[in-house]
């Protein structure tokens, strides 16, 4: 049984301990999953030119993110053997420490969630419409370019 | 002849809005040649342009009524 239900991926500001353990527990019915990998990526506080970073603005061009979502999510359903998979992504201001990302894949054994969650985030970095604002402690900002 | 144009992160602060009417651009070349005299800004920068949300590589042709988004490099995750 394969779970291929489209939600919304944007977040409005930090995702929540709450909300990720209430994802994990939404999946104990699912009893064919023998294996869960899960990606959380964290907003950090670089210190660019002495300067801390405090939280990361992101934006989005959403149409267009959506569809490439949409294409990431067709492609990780097609190569591996997934039993589903969600992705969450923050929109909005979130704080050093706080989860901005989090990507959840679910498959019959582990190494399909494993590979799968792996090409996932790196696809999402490289491919996706988003964009993060640094903000420092005196409210000036730099935008924060991926690294391959 | 009127493309509807719209600037993200880095891009629409230089270009001062989200969104801008553009007229009279036959093509990518034409419009960045234009971008580029109203906002001198942007020679410095690395930008990927998407017509309808596809990113284009190249000088595309341009109809009236595309969406043509100015993408500074992705850093979403």
């Amino acid at each position: 049984m394969t779970e291929k239900k489209k939600h919304s991926v944007f977040i409005e500001g930090p995702i929540t301990s709450a909300f990720i353990a209430d994802s994990i527990s939404k999946h104990s019915k699912k009893t064919t999953i023998g294996g869960h990998d899960i990606f959380l990526g964290q907003v950090r506080n670089d210190i660019i030119d002495n300067k801390t970073v405090v939280a990361i603005d992101y934006s989005t061009y959403n149409e267009m993110a959506e569809q490439k979502l949409h294409e990431i999510r067709e492609a990780a359903f097609a190569n591996y053997n997934l039993v589903c998979m969600h992705i969450y992504h923050s929109l909005g201001t979130v704080k050093a420490g706080e989860i901005c990302l989090f990507v959840f894949v679910s498959s019959i054994h582990r190494k399909d969630a494993f590979d799968a969650c792996h090409e996932i985030v790196e696809q999402i970095k490289a491919d996706v419409p988003i964009w993060g604002k640094e903000i420092f402690e005196d409210a000036s900002h730099v935008w924060k370019e991926n690294k391959s | 002849m009127e493309i509807n144009l719209l600037a993200f992160g880095q891009l629409a602060e230089i270009t001062g809005k989200a969104e801008l009417r553009i007229l009279d651009v036959k093509n990518t070349n034409e419009l960045n040649q234009k971008l580029i005299e109203q906002y001198p800004k942007l020679v410095a920068f690395n930008y990927l342009l998407a017509v309808n949300k596809k990113i284009v590589q190249g000088n595309t042709s341009l109809n009236d009524k595309d969406t043509v988004a100015l993408l500074p490099p992705f850093s979403g995750g």
